[in-house]
């Protein structure tokens, strides 16, 4: 049996050999014995160290508030694909796929963050002084602020404060949770100040700042969060692949189901005839000039 | 629409209006289906989870007052998954199997995740293929699992032993090596053995711990070759013994194993250039397929093109052997897939 590397490589994370598996110098089977937790090889993982008890704490909380959300685009996607009934990874994947680089737990809010931190460090000024900056050219550029607002939860983000809060009693408040703390403070006033809505910090304003103050980069945070989301979408997915009906099109449900054919409204181009080879070009010539056709063009 | 129909009857549409066809093409509607009013309308059915605008509820569970009060993602897994609150031991033992299905070297998830990363990708995508290389031997859990469940029923019903049990497994299952969950895989790494000794400890071992023995034993037995418990058969069953399905198992160690692919995207980021389309060569040496040959001008294809066309059985299954010497044809893959839905809908819902 070859057992050689699938995908030869130089790492630094970790080598596997008959007699271990070593993750950044240590035993995984030797770490687990010893008694730290699932977060903890994630620290040793992610950052090459054994964390805090009070670091482990967070990440623990963090993931744990994170990995369920119902009906979020990503239970949608696997849902949505499990509906076909392929092997059950491809339904969790799909769901990782939804989150992208600014969405979900992606990796914007901490690459704004470090970016504004690193100037605060350039030109001298507290990270009080800095988050009013990042506020004001975002809002001024009407770009979104990273970490604020959340479709589904209008009214705060029901994960949101308890993390920061969390992140306070367990005594790591560092740079992160100050900036991000002065972020939001800006935030509100200035929304306040155009008369607008108040919008909350959502679930990676505060967790990835939590993440970040204990170490993880943004894309690592973009990681923890992303995947472990495709833990409760897995059982999504096989809720819907145990319990339900395949395809979500069957007319003997008493509900009408997910794909049903009267759940599609359709507002394109009318019902038209397909041309003949023999018009083909005349056809697609005039239909060129006209035009019309760019409306629909997406 | 009736207009639209009858310009497309009067000018043909190719084959649509031969009589062949059970219907008649030029009578069918236009426009989409309207709302189905004598059913409930759709909505996202779930046991699983709701949420609304101040919580997020998991069977039953606000999850920030589950954080709120100590528990963790361990402790999410067996609420989502199982409904219930994990007893302490098997919570701990939960972590255990998850740090060992952290990280496994550059296997085929770390593989998967490393060559979409060089494509340069977001790493989301990258952490979502190496889920999708736990196929069923690399990630054999739900084989593995369901064939535990099957004999263990069977050994009930059939008032067989363990041993017994798991003689008839081993008998039934001899083409199915991969997720056996015994194999020389582990005779040098004590990793196996120390799950299900800590299994143990814990006092979390059960019914599958005990019948995976019995599987390791009559391996071993049958065997000339050394085997022995490996790291499908000791996760495989603790994970049934801690409650979860073979498919639960699957999906959670999927996604542990991805938490780790997203480093190894990572590193290949920081360490290794993109690569771009058309740069990768493939060595003359690698290649043992057809000889060079030249491509037959256009007007001579009637001259040497041969019909795939069979008219007879025999010159079907003649064809058909000739064809399995083309590797990558995929003639030489025989496989039966099975539809895996077994339930006919969810009929307590959406009643007017």
């Amino acid at each position: 049996m070859d057992r050689g590397p699938v995908f030869p490589r130089k790492t630094a994370i970790s080598y596997k050999t008959e007699e271990k598996t070593v993750m950044r110098g240590y035993n995984l089977s030797d770490l687990a014995e010893e008694g730290y937790s699932f977060c903890d090889a994630l620290f040793v993982l992610y950052q090459g160290r054994i964390p805090t008890e009070s670091e482990e704490k967070m990440l623990k909380y963090e993931m744990g508030v994170f990995l369920e959300h119902s009906m979020s685009p990503s239970a949608v996607a696997a849902i949505g694909v499990s509906a076909g009934r392929p092997n059950l990874p491809c339904a969790i994947a799909a769901a990782v796929s939804t989150f992208g680089g600014v969405h979900g737990p992606g990796a914007a809010h901490g690459y704004m963050l470090n970016k504004y931190l690193e100037r605060a460090h350039r030109d001298g000024k507290t990270p009080e002084e800095m988050a009013k900056v990042l506020v004001d050219e975002y809002m001024d550029a009407e770009k979104p602020v990273m970490g604020m607002g959340q479709p589904q939860h209008i009214d705060s983000d029901p994960r949101a404060e308890p993390i920061h809060v969390k992140q306070e009693e367990l005594a790591l408040e560092g740079v992160y949770l100050r900036f991000q703390r002065a972020l939001e403070k800006y935030f509100h006033e200035r929304r306040k100040r155009e008369g607008r809505s108040r919008v909350g910090v959502n679930v990676v304003g505060s967790g990835n700042t939590a993440l970040m103050e204990i170490g993880f980069s943004p894309m690592a945070a973009w990681c923890l969060g992303s995947v472990c989301r495709g833990w409760s979408c897995a059982a999504h997915a096989l809720f819907n692949m145990k319990k339900g009906r395949a395809w979500g099109a069957s007319r003997n449900e008493p509900m009408v189901q997910m794909i049903d054919l009267s759940m599609i409204k359709y507002v394109g181009p009318e019902d038209r005839i397909v041309p003949k080879q023999e018009e083909r070009q005349e056809y697609a010539r005039k239909q060129k000039e006209e035009g019309e056709y760019k409306q629909w063009a997406i | 629409m009736g207009d639209l129909n009858d310009i497309k009857r009067k000018r043909g549409i190719g084959n649509l209006d031969s009589p062949k066809m059970p219907f008649d093409y030029y009578s069918r509607e236009y426009g989409t289906v309207p709302r189905d009013t004598k059913r409930a309308p759709f909505q996202w059915v779930s046991e699983v989870a709701y949420k609304n605008v101040h919580r997020i509820v998991t069977r039953g569970y606000d999850t920030t007052e589950l954080m709120e009060e100590g528990y963790g993602v361990v402790d999410i897994l067996f609420i989502d998954y199982q409904a219930r609150i994990p007893l302490i031991e098997e919570e701990q033992m939960l972590n255990y199997v998850m740090i060992l299905a952290l990280e496994d070297g550059l296997s085929a998830p770390a593989a998967l995740s490393r060559i979409v990363a060089r494509t340069k990708t977001f790493l989301t995508q990258a952490a979502a293929a190496s889920i999708l290389a736990f196929g069923h031997a690399y990630g054999a859990y739900s084989a593995f699992g369901n064939r535990l469940e099957n004999y263990l029923k069977r050994a009930e019903v059939q008032k067989l032993s363990l041993a017994q049990a798991a003689a008839l497994l081993m008998k039934e299952s001899a083409n199915e090596p991969e997720s056996l969950g015994v194999s020389g895989l582990m005779l040098n790494d004590p990793a196996a053995k120390r799950t299900i000794a800590r299994a143990e400890k814990l006092g979390v071992a059960g019914k599958y711990i005990a019948f995976m023995k019995e599987i390791v034993k009559t391996a071993q037995s049958q065997s000339e070759e050394a085997v022995d418990i490996d790291m499908l058969g000791a996760t495989g069953a603790v994970m049934m013994d801690l409650g979860f399905s073979p498919e639960a198992t699957w999906a959670i160690l999927a996604v542990t194993r991805a938490l780790a692919a997203g480093a190894h995207y990572i590193e290949e980021i920081e360490r290794y250039p993109y690569m771009h389309l058309g740069e990768a060569l493939t060595p003359r040496e690698d290649y043992d397929g057809p000889e060079d040959r030249p491509v037959p001008p256009l007007q001579d294809r009637a001259k040497v093109a041969k019909s795939g066309v069979c008219k007879s059985v025999d010159e079907w299954m003649e064809n058909r052997l000739e064809r399995m010497k083309l590797v990558g044809s995929g003639h030489a893959v025989v496989e039966e897939i099975e539809d895996p839905s077994k339930k006919s809908g969810i009929k307590k819902v959406g009643k007017l």
